[in-house]
This record gives C-alpha cells, structure tokens and sequence, in this order.
C-alpha cells in the first residue's frame, strides 16, 4: 500500500469516485480512494438511480441541473468504453394531496425561474404520459422532460476507470479503522491493510459517514435510514418517466432493458444501520404500485434489497470543510438523493480542497448551519 | 407424442379438453401443462428470444429457465411448462420481452 498522499478518500460510491476524478483532471496527483468492500457496494449500487431538477429549495435545483447537464455527455467526457444508461424520460411526479398540489405550485414557480423546463399539469394530461396512472385521488402532477435516471453500477464504474486512467489509486476490501491528527489537524489515515500519510481525508463513507466522524470526535448531524427497493422481470418498452408521489411513498422507473424499479422507505425505521430487506416492504410495495400503477400489478418480483440513506435535519447534504479539524471534509447526508448530485458534489469538494472559488456557493451547506438553525428545508423528498 | 403405455407409472388422464394455439384448436388432456399439450401437438417452438429473436422451446420443464415463456389468455411471461392447460385457453407465440399494455 501507498505510504502517503495528497488526499485522501474515504468511500468508493459514486461521491468518492467523482471527488477523486475531479482532483485528479485538477491535476492533483496522489489522490486515493478506500473501499471497504468493492465500488458502488454502499448506496450507490443499490439505489433508484433517478435523477431530478424538480427540488423545492434553490440549492438543490441548481446541483441538480448542473449535474444532469454533466450526465448528458458523461460517456464522451468520461471517455467511457461502456455505457451509462442515461435515459431521459423526465420524472412524472403526482400530487394526491391538496398540500402536495399548493407544494408543486410553488415548487414549479421556483424551477420556471432558474430555467428549469417544467409544467405543472392536470390527471388528464399526466395520463397522455403513462397511460396507466390511476388519477382517481390525483390532484395534479408535475413534470419535466429532461429528469431521467441511469445505471449507477456503469456509472460509478465511468468515473472511476477516468480517475484511474489520470492516476487514482483505488483500494477496495480495504477498510479505514482510525484517523490520525495532532488536534487540529489531519496527519494520517490507518486501514486494516496499513497506514497513509496525508493531511486531507474526505469523508465520502455514505451511510457509515457518522463512524467516519466518530473517528476524529466530530458528532456529525446525520444518522441513516433503511430504504427498500426490489426490481420485476423485464418487459417491452411501457414507462416513459419515473413516476414519484412523496405522500403515498413511491418511486417507480422502467430501466432501459425493460425492468422495473421501485422503492419507499420507512421513517419509524430503527437506524441501526440495518440493510436486510423484509417483507413488509413487499407487501406494501405491491399495494402502492398496484393502486397506482394498476398495468403493473402482474409484474413477478425478480429481487428486492436495501440500502441506506444518510439523512440530515433538512434533507440538503452537508459538504466541505469543518473549522474543528484542518484538512478534514465533508461529503455527506445526502438524505436520499446523492447519487444524482454527484457529479457536482466531485467539482465542488475538489474545488473548495484546492481553495478555488466554488461553481456554486456552498457555504451555506456547512456542518454547523444547524447549530446556526440556518436550515435550508427541502420540502420534496420520498 | 404422449406416452400411454409406461412398465412402471400408470397414467390417470384427465378428460379432453381444447385450447386455442396460433388461431388453430389444439387438443388437450385437463392434469397437463400447456408446454406438455404443445409438444405432443408437435409445437416446437413457444417463443422468441429478447435480443436476438432465435426460437425458443421447452427446456428446463420446471420452471426455472424462462425459455418457454408464452403470451396466455393475454399475459405475457407465463411459464407454460409449469402451468396447467384449461378448456378454451387462448395461447401464442412470444417475441421478445412481452407487453404488458
Ligand atoms: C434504496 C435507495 C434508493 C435511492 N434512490 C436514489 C435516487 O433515485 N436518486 C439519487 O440521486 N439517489 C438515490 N439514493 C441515494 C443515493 O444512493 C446516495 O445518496 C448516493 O449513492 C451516495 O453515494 P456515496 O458515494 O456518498 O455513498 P455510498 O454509495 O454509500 O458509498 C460510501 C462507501 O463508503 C464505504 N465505506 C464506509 N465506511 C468505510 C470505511 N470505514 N472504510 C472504507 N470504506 C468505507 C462503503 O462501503 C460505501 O461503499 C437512494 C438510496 C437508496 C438506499
């Protein structure tokens, strides 16, 4: 194992992956990513993979946005011999309640106004999109064209092979166990395989962030959350979007071979970072679906899984630095979406270590915003 | 081809039955799968394969392999090998994945 580095990651997800990918095109050299099993094994493997503009807070539509521009030509700029998968069949997202509904208004309002290309439609018109959608307790929806979702196993694979090709060095079945520091700050990093000298490590660790934390005495606000998904036999091309509804708590896409995704979570969930599947969630799964997508009720279930959330007090990730510890960085709590704000979420951190100015600024996503009580509450997340 | 005289096993057939298969009647025994009715039919091949469209037949016979998938009274994917052939079915070919509209 490598001696020392310039950086130092914790976390082979698709954060960790596009954070040491932007250091490296920075032309850092030295960076290196520790996996504790293999790439894509946390959440990023076993989540939705959708990918939507249609946030309720500012900061999250403009992450957002700018990352599904990057996951339009990713293949090209990733120089991926493979295939990412991107579909944009856009996110069809329905409002069963009246405080859902005045929500979208709102919502959309903001969306139109940072170029977001969205429409708050009627039952009839989202059953011109999916045909099937039972609109009978459906208010409204709203939709935009260009939300879509991809494969993250390729995905992940995309950036790392680019960060491996510009020098990254990658170290799965590797675990970190402790991290060094002289107080104030970072000196080194200890895995069950050996030591690295470094005097910057980024938490990218997902639902084990708050270990990572514990770590160094850092009480990070996040905790994590069970969320449930399973995948049917494959079928002929018959879903165009991923259809959302946060009240009756589904998601549900057809991935370009023809299955179906779809999950929910469970709030009352122990976080005990449990990540069995059950069959509660079978049960429950099938009746939503059904209600609400009846044309899929016949569908044989191939699989299920679960996965973590890593969640904060105001569902918005926290990234950067922490003033406790020099050199420490925060990639995390990214409460359920972090896949789809990756690409930014690797330009940012690698901007902010390298003291750059920001693309977009993200001081306001600062652990410490909740000890301020300047939360930033993201009203729309499943 | 069915086998009616076996040293061992005694055969307890159901009554006749007919199933609709590629618009043509077929003749059917009720205990039989519709797989097991096609072959001694003398149908080959029940489906299509999803990416290069080759024939497809009976093969695993249990259940388990999905080369006999079948379009039956409508529903795509339906295991024919595994599910038992009724009076009046109407049954077809499947090409590809299966539709579910
Ligand atoms: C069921 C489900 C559905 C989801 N759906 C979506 C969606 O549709 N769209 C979306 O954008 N997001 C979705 N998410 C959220 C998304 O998956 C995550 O936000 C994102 O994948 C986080 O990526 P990450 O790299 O930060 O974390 P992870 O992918 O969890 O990566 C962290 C990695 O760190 C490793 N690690 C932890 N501790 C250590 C250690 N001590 N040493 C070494 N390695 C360590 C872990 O093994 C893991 O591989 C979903 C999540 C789940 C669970």
């Amino acid at each position: 194992m490598i001696k020392s580095a310039e950086v130092v990651i914790i976390g082979g997800g698709i954060t960790g992956c596009s954070i040491a990918y932007n250091l490296a095109k920075k032309g850092v050299k030295d960076v290196v990513v520790i996996e504790k099993d293999y790439l894509a094994s946390g959440a990023t493997g076993r989540c939705g993979a959708g990918v939507r503009q249609q946030w309720g807070t500012e900061m999250n539509c403009k992450l957002a946005m700018e990352s599904i521009k990057f996951y339009e030509t990713a293949n090209e700029v990733l120089e991926y011999e493979g295939d990412i998968e991107f579909k944009q069949g856009g996110y069809l997202i329905v409002a069963s309640t009246e405080k859902e509904h005045q929500q979208f208004k709102k919502n959309v309002k903001l969306q139109k106004s940072l170029g977001i290309e969205v429409n708050q439609i009627t039952p009839e018109e989202a059953t011109k999109i999916v045909p099937y959608l039972n609109t009978e307790n459906i208010i409204s929806a709203t939709f935009c064209p260009k939300d879509g979702h991809l494969n993250p196993f390729t995905t992940t694979d995309a950036y790392a092979k680019a960060a491996k090709r510009l020098g990254v060095k990658f170290y799965t079945n590797t675990e970190v166990t402790g991290i060094k520091t002289d107080n104030t700050k970072i000196t080194g990093v200890i895995t069950n395989k050996g030591e690295i000298a470094t005097s910057k490590v980024v938490n990218a660790a997902g639902g084990f962030s708050k270990e990572i934390g514990d770590m160094v005495g850092i009480d990070l606000p996040v905790y994590s959350e069970r969320h449930q998904i399973l995948v049917t036999e494959p079928v002929e091309p018959t879903q165009g979007p991923m259809v959302m509804s946060f009240s009756l708590n589904i998601y549900c896409q057809q991935t370009p071979v023809g299955a179906f995704i779809m999950g929910r979570g469970d709030a009352n969930e122990p976080r005990d970072l449990r990540r069995t599947s059950s069959w509660q969630f079978l049960d429950e799964m099938s009746k939503t679906v059904t209600e609400l997508l009846p044309a899929l009720g016949g569908l044989r279930v191939i699989r299920q899984w679960a996965g973590l959330y890593n969640i904060t007090p105001d569902k918005q990730p926290i990234l950067g630095s922490v003033k406790e510890l020099d050199g420490f960085y925060l990639a995390i709590g990214f409460s359920g979406h972090g896949f789809m704000l990756a690409p930014m979420t690797g330009l940012l951190l690698a901007e902010q270590i390298l003291g750059e100015k920001t693309s977009i600024d993200i001081s306001m996503l600062d652990k410490d915003r909740f000890e301020r009580g300047e939360l930033v509450l993201e009203p729309s997340v499943v | 081809m069915r086998i009616d005289k076996h040293p061992i096993l005694e055969f307890q057939r159901g009554k006749k039955i007919k199933f609709i298969f590629d618009g043509k009647e077929i003749e059917a025994f009720q205990g039989e799968t519709i797989a097991a009715a096609l072959h001694a039919a003398g149908v080959k091949v029940l489906g299509k394969s999803i990416f290069k469209h080759r024939p497809r037949g009976f093969y695993c016979a249990i259940g388990n392999c999905s080369s006999c998938f079948m379009v039956v009274n409508g529903e795509p994917n339906v295991r024919t090998c595994v599910t038992m052939v009724e009076d009046g079915m109407v049954v077809e070919n499947q090409n590809g994945k299966g539709e579910i509209l």
